[in-house]
């Protein structure tokens, strides 16, 4: 018999994931009061701001990892396509484009990605890791290629209304890019937590099989969580090209990684199946407030990296403990039951 | 089963009298490769068309360009040694660091290539080094920005340095001649940040050194310094900013006022005169300058 399930405390608590989720806000608010003590620039308004647009494409990135590790899959291409999305807008636009065909063709060929991603593991059953390794490369060698292996001009005056939209404007006081992502944000986490589609990717992340056999639609569901992944990191390459003015090749690098990081700190687990998307959030959170208070406490750079990969771990590890103590707990319970 | 084995044999040896021939008649043209640290940055780029330019005047060059695709050490040692493999007879070298490379210097050098730097040279002897000075660059970088803040009336406060890594031997030269410029003045420089030449990333950091309320920025290569133009432009704060090399968006924000002025080097001349003087090392002939400081021009706003 299952014991009454009564306080809002023990409500939220009921819901896989959440545990994490506290854990690390804590840990994130603990960070915010030691890098506010360390040096009180930190806390000044326009850091705030400045902080909340550096988190923003983390948030975005993190949030298409998120999918692809929810399905217990993974998506290597994310900082590729960011890339590719970064050098097409920005190479159309200096060959006499608007902004807006530029983004939209630099939209079409991420989802392009997206959609080779979904084909080779839903339908080559190729694993998840080697499939988006490829395209990995191939959508970086295409950030090289279209602008014959160089980067771009500047954008531009005429795009000065695109860079402000994508990246230094501010609406109702608030930078864009903080709008857009808390917009995304919302859209992703209603489908996530309120559509047959995401329950269907928790199903399937958290056993394929039994998914299928229950009637999930497991390639559908797969290529849509490549296409939504596909989608932010079209998103962030915008906003790259918006800040810089210009296309990099090298926009974008290394991103994936920063990406399983901030889900893995929220509380995603890497085994598929389990966590919140709020997780990401606080995870893209913690990642930003690292980067910026460290410089803020004059650390080295060395130091940045160890603690960002001390975090990570230990995010993954209290995962791992609560869970197999969860199982103890209720292993335990239902032995004192049966006595 | 035995006629596919046979015919398989049959094939791989036909092949391989192939090669032969093919080696054997390749010994007319001279073989150059050049290899740099990446492909990305566009000083590279310069530094192959100037190769290119010079391989075409002189004639009977086989010119090859090969570069990993991040600046990594091991990367470019594979680089170097591929194109021994691949039969280079000089090889025009941007060392991504001054030791990392020297072993597989040595066995080029034992198959029989000439080395040449361009750019940045490796603790390696070579037949002739083409670069700019980096430390009397970075120097010369923050000679200007010191002129500009006592043109202010600004004699202390704090300096915000963005650059690439602490391996890549040109930014790291870079910055030693930019802190040496400012010892003893009463400006203090913060801790740099590494950016990885990142156009955004940098932009990021330099957007914190402002709040941080920095007087000054050094950014000490392309991407770098278009990050520390971007953050000046959005923060009209009057920070004064000195950047590395001449891409169109460096001087469109050099032109705009956002950042004072930015260190051309001369990445043309280096491939240019490096492939010139492997032409004559491979002709036998003697090089007499060991080293050719292809300078930097300090590049303002035009009036």
């Amino acid at each position: 018999m299952n014991e009454k399930i009564d306080s809002p405390y023990k409500r939220l608590m009921a819901i896989r994931g959440t545990g994490q989720v506290l854990t690390v806000t804590g840990v994130l608010i603990a960070l915010c009061i030691i890098f506010g003590l360390v040096n009180p620039m930190f806390l000044s308004g326009r850091n705030a701001g400045n902080l909340f647009r550096q988190i923003a494409p983390i948030l975005l990135i993190g949030i298409g990892q998120s999918f692809a590790l929810l399905l217990g899959q993974i998506d290597l291409s994310i900082g590729s396509v960011v890339g590719m999305s970064c050098m097409i807008s920005a190479t159309l636009m200096t060959r006499g484009s608007s902004p807006l065909v530029a983004s939209l063709i630099a939209l079409l060929c991420s989802l392009g990605i997206g959609a080779l991603n979904g084909f080779l593991i839903s339908w080559c059953k190729l694993p998840a890791f080697i499939g988006t390794l490829g395209t990995m490369t191939i959508a970086r060698g295409i950030a090289q290629i279209a602008n014959n292996n160089y980067n771009t001009d500047s954008i531009g005056k005429a795009a000065e209304g695109f860079r402000n939209l994508f990246y230094y404007g501010k609406s109702l006081g608030v930078y864009n890019a903080i709008w857009i992502a808390i917009f995304i944000w919302l859209i992703f986490n209603f489908l996530l937590t309120r559509t047959k589609t995401g329950r269907h990717i928790y199903a399937a992340g958290s056993n394929q099989e039994a998914a299928r056999l229950s009637g999930v639609n497991v390639k559908i569901v797969t290529l849509k969580a490549y296409l939504i992944s596909s989608f932010v990191c079209c998103i962030v390459g915008l906003m790259a090209t918006a800040t810089s003015g210009m296309g990099t090749m090298d926009a974008g690098n290394c991103y994936e990684l920063y990406a399983v990081a901030a889900s893995v700190i929220g509380g995603i687990s890497v085994l598929g199946g389990q966590g919140l998307l709020f997780g990401t959030v606080i995870g893209a959170s913690i990642w930003g407030v690292l980067q910026n208070g460290l410089q803020f406490a004059g650390a080295p750079v060395a130091i940045r990296n160890i603690a960002i990969g001390i975090i990570v771990i230990v995010s993954v590890l209290v995962d791992i403990v609560v869970r197999s103590n969860k199982g103890k707990t209720v292993a335990k319970a239902e032995m004192t039951k049966e006595e | 089963m035995k006629k596919s084995l046979l015919i398989v044999l049959m094939a791989l040896l036909l092949v391989s009298f192939g090669f032969s021939q093919g080696v054997a008649e390749e010994s007319g043209n001279k073989k150059v490769y050049l290899i740099t640290m990446d492909q990305m940055d566009q000083h590279w780029q310069h530094v192959n068309a100037g190769c290119e330019k010079a391989a075409k005047e002189i004639g009977g060059i086989d010119y090859k360009w090969l570069a990993p695709d991040v600046k990594d050490d091991n990367k470019q040692i594979e680089c170097i040694n591929n194109a021994v493999a691949g039969g280079a007879q000089a090889i025009l070298l941007a060392a991504n660091g001054p030791t990392a490379v020297t072993a597989a210097l040595k066995e080029a050098t034992a198959a029989g290539v000439k080395i040449i730097y361009v750019d940045s040279a490796a603790d390696y002897p070579s037949e002739q080094i083409l670069a700019t000075d980096n430390e009397a660059a970075g120097k010369t970088a923050g000679t200007e920005l010191l002129k500009a803040l006592n043109a202010k009336g600004k004699t202390t406060g704090n300096i915000g340095i963005v650059t690439v890594n602490a391996a890549t031997a040109s930014t790291v030269a870079r910055e030693k001649g930019f802190r040496a410029t400012f010892e003893g003045t009463g400006f203090n420089i913060l801790e740099t940040q590494y950016s990885n030449g990142d156009a955004t990333v940098s932009k990021d950091m330099s957007a914190n050194f402002i709040t941080q309320g920095v007087v000054g920025l050094f950014g000490a290569n392309e991407g770098c310094s278009v990050g520390i133009g971007n953050a000046i432009k959005e923060a009209g704060d009057q920070v004064i900013g000195v950047g590395f090399d001449t891409s169109d968006m460096i001087l469109s924000l050099v032109n705009d006022g956002y950042v004072l002025c930015t260190m051309a080097q001369n990445p043309e001349v280096m491939g240019y005169e490096g492939m010139k003087t492997a032409a004559k090392v491979l002709n036998g002939e003697t090089v007499d300058k060991k080293y050719v400081d292809t300078g930097v021009s300090v590049i303002r706003k035009t009036e």
